[in-house]
């Protein structure tokens, strides 16, 4: 323990911290401290009979008694066959665009989010937001009835009080009426909003997001004149400088975005890309750049000055010692280059990276430009500070605010709470009970997306339709209809307003083009068609605003899964371990290292921050690689309302949105809350301290093996050789991976994992079977990173089997290493002897706790009880469909696709058959870039790694 | 004074004590085999159901297959219980008044599903499949009995972990001609083929059918 880490976790790690060291030497840590809480001897008796029992009833049990009913269907539903599942098309709808998603059913239950491989804005994966859906739709939380004033109502009294609103429209002509909802690109929507406008011309309504991409839109405006939709093309870009971007993680069709970018990362395979990151606060793009410049909004206004500069031309500006290398790169590869440039950027940036993204030759290549895909607000002046003005004013009469937060989410400076108490009518329709809701007249349940019918069209206007995937589970009312309320009482049905929207393309009966686009989840030719707007003169000439004077700014940045907090309520959303702090249930503000050193600062300390009067407390996180003149706030938590895994868990940042940029003042206050970070847990012990392991492109071509060269292998007493038809593996490529957590959550959904809560996440119970870890290499001012997801090796010499004393743990023929969990009895051996620590305890009968739906489990696999060890299988129940149906087709088995696979934006996991001749994972092993984790310890993994690669030309570059 | 206990409590003393020491025997082969006797596994046991449905009747009476009500049994894990509207088929026609058939046609009537107590069970951790035994040759009274002379349908069959691996070490003796797969009365004859022959026309895969992972997930 004496030797420093190479790479490191955690801050703690680096510095060999006192109470870190003595945490990692325990397998089970604080379970000495639980196991002496004393406990009085009434209670242990109790506990004792009570195990006595259980394991009375546990014999009478095994031995299977007939138990249960047989509840068959009156009549069948067609095409349903009992114990197979069934899948449907749907789109998983973020920021208004769609990104194709199948759900799979058993008995019309839907159980599991798969991405759509026809589908151009999925390819096949998910994000971990579209995996989580699923509890969404079951949420026991969500409205079932319709309430005026908090009190019960009928849903006639619903259409009666929306027959006097279209009354009072029919006479005004649509004055003062507001409709507020999210951004859209839904064409059902915009048709029937348009119908509206025509019959009542001053009607109006607002597509408003809380964390929104307007500034892009604006500049797009401000660069072409018109409304435009910038698609990248990354599979064709060399040259990538993304500056506070959000490429991979949340820009419109980052999931193909991420599969392109992966695509030429990999040295073996492809002719790699060069990615150069600036930004203020790690994000995944700048974690997989090759380079990554530090930069708060300062440095990039003057970085932005100094690319103007050198590719449009005018006075030269001086920049970083660095850029000039950039720009040179940029230049060199004209035509193949492409600037990426983050949301939050005002819209004159984007204007001027648009003019240099034109000077650099790349449209047609890199980027095209398309007709806009999202629709625009009833009018180009109304924005969300105007409306709360006009309510103010009294200028608004009626708002209807259509699965929208701003109650929440609005900026806190515009106390929309007080502005909407003058609206005489307003009517929330919501999924859940939320701020709005509860400060609204009426509310109104709303059907979950996979209850109705809907479309949506993705980041290149490829339309999906939705399908309902079930009837409405709570009531809900469709917000068609709602709409259509408003035009007439008797509005046609939700389907037959899809079904008008798109009769041109698909014909108005239902017929093979209706139902092919139903299987297939798009509509043919229905991508929005290439724009040949020129860019206007005056666009390289954009004058950018000036930047905050302030040493010190905060900056706000959604929570990478609860956005902007409309998903707090999802308790896999909010458990999963956040990419780079690898926190989970909380949103600490992150302060660069050497700021937190000034201000005596650690992780969990707690400050109280003030901005433009307003105060609150916080707990902070050191973020390596981040910039010392900015704090970062993560919006989304701290609900007020919302369900019991959201409501009060972090702080409600959206309270200082909107307020003037004078610096924030941090005072520590003494306080500390403890952070349930997983970055410290399951830490594993090599003598080299490089798990992740990576290299220079250079190195690479100079040596292809360079990074194996040391794996000597070493001899065994017993060589374990496969036996069945099959040897199953997995190459896990670290040159893809750029940690966006999708596999593991699809992995949390296939497999029954509970979520555990903060307290036993604090306590290291988190029951992942599949993790990612994430290594710092470097100083933590500005260290690389590498992402790394670890899953039960499969070992062919397991540790952990010989030391079960009841055989619990076994190996099977493929040579999977399988948990029987009805043997085990909990020693936790195998645990403590697992190099990887990829085991999970069920301390708790966590599965019974999480009070989940039982209808959303995957009836597939074993919900695990109280006191039972667990893991991954190589999804065990995937390999087993295959061989079924393989060995009474009498075929070989088909491919084998596991849930994380399947969900992988960018095909970072391989699956397969390394018996198999010319399989892609036996492929990918023998590459040179493979090696196995902890070599060393001879365990034989079935699982290996390829190496990361960084396209630089030396190695180890960590640049500030 | 006087002993306390005579000569005659050291008997009853040591009697009692094994006495004790038999009950305690006793109880713990009980509690130890209970759970393994017939009874307890409800074996022979015809459970009530809300129709009296005779398997007798309609297979062997009427040769109705198996397959015309559990229709998934060879595409599926699930064999399929028959909706009410596959009764009502016949029932719509024949015995339309019968007091018996009253649950079916209410059924029907109600949309309300009929609902059978089991008879067949194996532990939620085991994912048996149907599809694959049918294919490899294991006929439904291998596990179900003779169905079809059951007036009432009763468990025939353990159906315990021994029951199951008592085959899977060794399938061979026990699997059917393709054309006797259905055929409950089945046994073994002099013109069946040896057990060689049949795993070799069925194609029995060479995999280790006794794995954890054949059977568990």
């Amino acid at each position: 323990m004496s030797q420093v880490k190479k790479q490191w976790r955690s801050l703690e790690e680096l510095t060999q911290d006192a109470d870190f060291l003595s945490r990692v030497e325990q397998e089970f840590p604080l379970l000495g401290a639980a196991l002496a809480a004393p406990r009085d001897r009434r209670q242990a008796l109790a506990l004792m009979a009570a195990s006595l029992a259980l394991a009375g009833a546990g014999l009478g049990g095994c031995d299977g008694a007939p138990e249960g009913d047989l509840i068959p269907a009156v009549r069948m539903p067609p095409g349903i066959v009992p114990g197979m599942p069934d899948y449907y098309s749907s789109a998983h709808i973020e920021g208004g665009y769609a990104a194709g998603t199948v759900i799979k059913h058993f008995m019309g239950r839907p159980i599991k989010v798969e991405g759509n491989p026809f589908h151009p804005a999925s390819l096949g994966a998910t994000s971990p937001i579209a995996q989580a859906e699923l509890l969404n739709f079951y949420d026991p939380r969500r409205s079932w009835g319709v309430t005026q004033a908090n009190l019960p109502r009928s849903r006639s009294a619903l259409e009666q009080a929306l027959g006097e609103q279209r009354d009072k429209l029919a006479a005004t002509g649509g004055a003062g009426f507001v409709i507020l909802t999210g951004a859209s690109t839904s064409s059902t929507l915009a048709a029937q909003l348009g119908a509206l406008r025509r019959s009542y011309p001053q009607i109006r309504w607002l597509h408003w997001e809380p964390i929104g991409r307007d500034n892009v839109d604006k500049g797009i405006a401000l660069a072409y004149g018109a409304r435009l939709e910038l698609k990248p093309q990354i599979q064709n870009a060399d040259v990538i400088l993304a500056i506070d971007s959000d490429l991979l993680s949340a820009a419109p069709g980052h999931l193909r975005i991420a599969r392109e970018f992966a695509a030429r990362r990999n040295p073996t395979r492809a002719k790699m890309n060069r990615l150069y990151a600036i930004e203020a606060t790690p994000s995944l793009t700048g974690a997989v750049a090759d380079e990554r410049f530090i930069a708060g909004p300062r440095e990039t206004h003057r970085v932005l000055l100094a690319l103007a500069a050198a590719l449009l031309g005018g006075a030269s500006v001086e920049g970083p010692p660095w850029l000039d290398r950039v720009i040179s790169d940029l230049k060199a590869n004209r035509g193949r280059a492409f600037i990426h440039l983050g949301p939050d950027h005002a819209p004159e940036a984007h204007a001027l990276v648009l003019a240099m993204n034109e000077t650099l030759g790349g449209r047609g290549a890199v980027y095209t430009l398309l007709d806009a895909v999202t629709h625009a607000s009833s009018d180009d002046s109304l924005s969300l500070a105007t409306l709360v003005a006009d309510m103010r004013a009294g200028r608004v009469n009626a708002l209807l605010i259509i699965d929208s937060n701003p109650v929440y989410a609005a900026p806190g400076a515009l106390n929309f709470v007080e502005a909407l108490g003058r609206v005489d009518f307003t009517l929330c329709l919501s999924a859940t009970p939320n701020e709005t809701t509860a400060a609204s007249l009426w509310v109104a349940p709303m059907v979950h997306p996979w209850e109705g019918w809907s479309d949506g069209r993705a980041f290149d206007g490829t339309a999906s339709l939705m399908q309902p995937q079930a009837l409405p589970l709570y009531q809900g009312v469709e917000p068609y209809h709602l709409l259509g309320l408003l035009l007439r009482p008797d509005p046609p049905k939700n389907l037959d307003l899809v079904r008008q929207t798109w009769k041109d393309q698909l014909g108005a009966t239902v017929d093979d083009a209706w139902i092919n686009a139903l299987a297939q989840g798009v509509i043919p030719n229905s991508a929005s068609p290439a724009s040949n707007r020129p860019l206007r003169d005056d666009a390289a000439r954009t004058r950018l605003p000036e930047p905050s004077s302030a040493a010190t700014v905060l900056l706000f940045r959604p929570d990478p899964y609860l956005l902007d907090g409309r998903y707090a309520d999802n308790p896999w959303l909010q458990e999963l371990p956040r990419p780079l702090s690898k926190i989970s249930w909380g949103n600490p503000l992150l302060i660069s290292p050497a700021r937190a050193r000034e201000l005596s600062l650690t992780n969990g300390d707690v400050v109280r921050i003030t901005v433009d009067g307003v105060r609150m407390t916080t707990p902070i996180a050191i973020a390596p690689g981040q910039s010392d003149d900015c704090f970062v706030a993560l919006l989304g938590f701290g609900r007020r309302r919302a369900g019991p895994a959201g409501q009060n868990v972090g702080v409600d940042f959206f309270e200082l949105t909107g307020r003037s940029c004078g610096a924030p003042d941090i005072q520590k206050t003494g306080a500390t809350e403890e952070l349930a970070s997983t970055q410290r847990h399951a830490t594993m012990f090599d003598e080299g301290g490089v798990y992740a392991r990576s290299g220079a492109l250079s190195q690479f071509l100079a040596d292809p093996e360079f990074l194996r060269r040391s794996d000597e292998p070493l001899p065994s007493f017993y060589e374990w050789k496969p036996e069945g038809p099959a040897a199953w593996g997995m190459s896990i490529d670290l040159n893809a991976c750029i940690g966006c957590n999708a596999c593991v959550v699809a992995c949390q959904a296939e497999n029954n994992i509970p979520v555990v809560g903060k307290t036993e996440m604090l306590r290291e119970r988190e029951m992942y079977w599949l993790r990612i870890d994430r290594y710092y290499d470097g100083p933590p001012e500005s260290p690389r990173v590498n992402f790394q997801p670890v899953l039960c090796m499969h070992c062919e010499e397991a540790p952990c089997e010989p030391v079960c004393p009841v055989g619990a743990t076994m190996h099977d023929a493929e040579g999977l290493n399988v948990m029987v969990y009805n043997r085990c009895i909990g020693t936790r051996f195998c645990s403590n002897n697992c190099p990887y620590k990829v085991r999970r305890f069920n301390y708790f009968d966590f599965a019974d706790e999480e009070r989940r739906a039982i209808q959303s489990r995957n009836p597939e696999v074993t919900v695990r009880a109280r006191g039972v060890m667990e893991k991954c299988t190589f999804c065990l129940q995937r390999i087993a469909a295959a061989r079924i149906v393989a060995d009474r087709e009498g075929e070989k088995a088909s491919a084998v696709v596991t849930a994380c696979e399947a969900a992988c934006p960018t095909r970072a996991f391989t699956f397969g058959d390394l018996a198999a001749k010319g399989s892609e994972v036996a492929a990918r092993r023998a590459g040179p870039l493979s090696y196995a984790l902890l070599a060393e310890q001879n365990t034989r993994p079935r699982v290996t790694y390829e190496a990361h690669i960084f396209n630089v030309d030396k190695p180890k570059e960590t640049q500030k | 004074m006087g002993s306390v206990f005579r000569p005659a409590a050291n008997f009853w003393a040591s009697l009692a004590l094994l006495l004790l020491a038999l009950a305690l025997v006793a109880f713990s082969l009980v509690v130890w085999l209970w759970p393994q006797s017939d009874s307890a596994r409800r074996m022979n046991w015809a459970p009530a159901q809300p129709v009296p449905f005779s398997h007798q009747h309609h297979v062997s009476g009427l040769g109705i297959d198996c397959r015309y009500c559990h229709t998934a049994v060879e595409v599926s894990a699930n064999a399929g219980m028959p909706p009410t509207y596959t009764c009502m088929t016949c029932h719509s026609q024949i015995w339309t008044n019968a007091a018996l058939l009253e649950p079916v046609r209410n059924s029907l009537k109600a949309e309300r599903p009929l609902v059978w107590r089991r008879v067949s069970d194996v532990p939620d951790f085991v994912y048996f499949d149907h599809s694959i035994h049918i294919a490899k040759g294991v006929g439904c009274s291998s596990c179900h009995g003779d169905v079809a002379n059951m007036a009432l349908t009763y468990k025939a069959k353990s159906l315990t972990m021994q029951f199951c691996l008592d085959c899977h070490r060794n399938p061979g003796p026990r699997l059917q001609p393709k054309d006797k797969i259905y055929d409950t009365d089945w046994t073994r004859d002099a013109t069946t083929p040896a057990p060689e022959v049949l795993l070799a026309q069925y194609g029995v895969p060479q995999r280790n059918l006794t794995d954890c992972s054949i059977c568990h997930r």
